[in-house]
């Protein structure tokens, strides 16, 4: 009964199989016939056909030529003078080492380009995680074509080094100066830009002005919004063999204080020492932040290759803290401190023992642990600072010579010997590190082996001064030397 | 054994023919004389392959820093934010100067006008002149045709006619020199500027003055050679000196007499020796 029921099913299978490929090639059959048919379809003719598809390939190359992707990785190795030492090419090193690997940039950008708008997006991918670069778009007006409204977060248009891609420069970081007032560059703002199209005889001119947050990529702690502007002019001439480039930059800002005490302009104490002068004005006051800046960019050709000088030169009112002249991205606060308090409810219990001096308690005992975070006092220190390139192509060894110096002096009011703390007391403000003026020479070498791949070794030779304050009272071991990879797409 | 051999010799042949492969990309102004010098070349040294396209003396120099073409044609010199690009991708690259060029002033065969001074051009293209009366012709609207602004031709016409200054706004860009040509040769009040070799029956040429109408040269060969027509301008070729092997043969072959015989035939300007 069983073999008949399997012989029926196999012999209904063949018939079902059939039946099934004879509908699908009738429908394919149909489908086809359809296509065919001149009266339901007009025949194109093969050009008109590969016309078509022609301008469909165009029109798909055309939109994805408005969408780019490119980025880079910068993998390096470091070894410094001595373990934990405090460096800015690149952060300062773990406490107990000397040398280190690191993925010190890997950038992922996409931007979509139209004819007058641009949107991007910026991400940086390494060992310390992902973080947001930038973020904004770009319109241009249709009429003339030179204003162009710019909202997000991007680079704050303020001299030449902050914008300039970290990709192409030719020394790891930027300058000591350019870190510390304007820590990871970004901001968070609209601007207008003023650029006329290449069809202008003013498309050398470039106006960029606009209002930011001020804290960099964090979240706004303060109603006080930045003003930054940066005019700059470019220009080739001597038949494409110079090219000179100049600028100025200006930032009028400020962040709120969280304490009516600020600590501004410098006196000396009876004893000889150098000290801040306590002020007293409100809470909320905004602690001024402007800077006034100058750039300017030489390169001209030479039988060995291009040669660039490149220099900028900042200075004004920095507010910082007591430790630190950098921008902050949050309220600045100081220290925290930890205080306990106890409660014994049970009873002293008396030892048997005569001898015994040890108090005992019987439980329950109650320890309250609180910390505290101060807010800090703003410190408005006038400062100034610069840095200067010399690069030198060898176009027949595909390298570049690079020399860099830069510095950076936070408070200009102070030098050497008179950053001392003795004898201040709580009626002044004391000077201490955040007031330590650091020079840098760089020496590198640039090998540019392709479009993609790029070897870069160099040596900071960082010197601070000389002061009378703990730690910095002889040049610190801080050098640092740095051998990067950087691979580009 | 013999099978490897085959294929070892065959892959052999497709490695040489891809490197007998020379791509060309660029200026517009050069594309129809190096399309000449191209297929002459290829007809005198079989097995060689050269493709030429064009796009604009940028977008050819462009290809070049990125690595897409072997030469990069240009009417234009190259800029030092391209040596710059070119330096910081460790490129070293070579210029050469493959022929010359007169640029004509073209206007539709039906205008009245067949002479300008170099003044006169510079109003009509900045917008100063309006309308053909203005510079001695009939009643007619001025339509001003110029190519975009990647063109090495739009950079020369501005800096040798204009004096550096704006075009108007009114001026009409257009993507090619072919679409000038034919945009003039179709509204009777144009006016473009377009390389020498490309000029028409259907359109005209102008007679430029550059000593305030004292003298007015009209664009010929002859008057390109004998230095007299004031808007000639030198076209180059750029290539990497790790392609040199590769594409010597060819630059050679343009820089003969073979070559710049070509460059008379297509309408250009041969270099002097």
């Amino acid at each position: 009964m069983k073999k008949m029921i399997q012989m029926k099913r196999r012999d209904l299978l063949l018939p079902m199989i059939t039946i099934i490929a004879t509908i699908m090639m009738l429908f394919l059959v149909t489908q086809s016939k359809a296509q065919d048919n001149p009266l339901k379809e007009p025949q194109l003719s093969k050009e008109d056909s590969l016309g078509n598809e022609v301008e469909q390939v165009k029109s798909d190359v055309g939109l994805l030529k408005k969408v780019k992707i490119s980025g880079y990785i910068q993998a390096q190795y470091q070894v410094a003078d001595t373990a934990a030492a405090k460096s800015y090419a690149g952060g300062d090193f773990p406490s107990a080492s000397d040398k280190r690997f690191l993925v010190r940039r890997g950038r992922i950008k996409a931007a979509y380009t139209g004819k007058l708008s641009q949107l991007v997006f910026q991400f940086d991918i390494s060992e310390k995680g992902l973080s947001t670069k930038d973020a904004y778009f770009q319109f241009t007006e249709p009429f003339l074509e030179a204003f162009s409204l710019r909202a997000g977060v991007y680079n704050r248009p303020f001299g030449y080094e902050i914008p300039y891609s970290s990709s192409q420069r030719e020394s790891p970081e930027r300058g000591r100066m350019s870190q510390i007032i304007f820590p990871g560059e970004r901001d968070l703002g609209a601007s207008i830009v003023f650029n006329p199209p290449k069809t202008s005889r003013f498309n050398f001119i470039k106006l960029e002005v606009g209002m930011f947050n001020g804290t960099g990529i964090a979240t706004d702690f303060d109603y006080k919004k930045d003003f930054i502007g940066h005019l700059a002019l470019a220009k080739s001439i001597y038949d494409e063999k110079v090219k000179i480039g100049l600028g100025c930059s200006y930032y009028k800002g400020g962040w709120s204080q969280g304490t009516a005490t600020y600590y501004q302009g410098i006196t000396t104490l009876t004893n000889g020492t150098k000290a801040f002068v306590k002020n007293v004005g409100s809470v909320h006051a905004i602690a001024n932040r402007e800077y006034i800046g100058g750039d300017a960019q030489f390169s001209i050709e030479t039988p060995i290759g291009i040669t660039t000088f490149r220099g900028e030169y900042i200075m004004g009112t920095q507010p910082g803290t007591s430790s630190s002249s950098a921008s902050p991205a949050a309220q600045p606060q100081g220290s925290a401190t930890t205080t306990y308090s106890g409660t014994a409810s049970g009873n002293i219990v008396i030892p048997a023992n005569p001898a015994d001096t040890t108090i005992h308690v019987s439980l329950p005992v109650t320890i309250t642990a609180t910390t505290t975070t101060p807010i800090s006092d703003a410190y408005l220190r006038k400062f100034n600072g610069m840095y200067a390139y010399f690069i030198q192509n060898i176009k027949f060894l595909k390298t570049d010579l690079v020399v860099k110096y830069d510095w950076y002096d936070p408070n200009t009011e102070v030098a050497g010997a008179d950053i001392n703390t003795i004898g201040v007391t709580s009626a002044n403000g004391k000077l201490g590190a955040a007031d330590i003026k650091y020079t840098t020479l760089g020496l590198g070498l640039v090998y540019h082996w392709d479009n993609n791949v790029k070897i870069m070794a160099y040596y900071d030779m960082v010197t601070n001064e000389v002061t009378n304050v703990n730690n910095y009272k002889r040049d610190l071991p801080d050098n640092v030397f740095t051998l990067r990879l950087q691979y580009k797409f | 054994m013999k099978r490897l051999i085959s294929l070892t010799a065959f892959a052999i042949a497709c490695f040489a023919f891809t490197a007998a492969t020379v791509k060309i990309k660029g200026s517009d102004t050069l594309l129809p004389l190096a399309q000449k010098w191209a297929e002459t070349f290829m007809k005198t040294k079989s097995g060689t392959s050269i493709n030429v396209t064009g796009g604009g003396s940028g977008v050819g120099i462009a290809a070049l820093i990125d690595g897409t073409t072997d030469i990069a044609t240009a009417s234009r010199k190259i800029k030092m934010d391209e040596k710059l690009k070119l330096q910081e991708a460790g490129k070293t690259y070579k210029e050469i100067v493959v022929a010359m060029d007169a640029l004509s002033v073209i206007v539709n065969p039906k205008n009245t006008v067949s002479k300008l001074t170099r003044e006169q051009l510079e109003g009509i293209f900045t917008g100063k002149y309006t309308n053909w009366k203005q510079v001695g012709g009939a009643d007619l609207k001025i339509v001003a045709y110029s190519r975009e602004s990647s063109s090495g031709t739009f950079e020369f016409f501005k800096e040798k006619v204009m004096s550096k200054k704006n075009f108007a706004s009114s001026c009409l860009m257009m993507p090619a020199t072919g679409a000038v040509v034919q945009s003039v040769s179709q509204t009777k009040g144009a006016i473009g500027y377009v390389g020498f070799a490309y000029t028409n029956s259907k359109v005209k040429d102008i007679s430029v003055s550059y000593d305030q109408g004292k003298t007015f040269i009209a664009p010929s060969l002859q008057t390109a050679i004998n230095k007299t027509y004031p808007i000639v301008r030198p076209l180059y070729f750029y290539y990497l000196t790790k392609v040199e092997t590769q594409v010597k043969p060819f630059i050679n072959f343009v820089l003969s007499a073979e070559g710049q015989k070509i460059v008379t035939a297509v309408g250009y300007v041969p270099l002097q020796k």
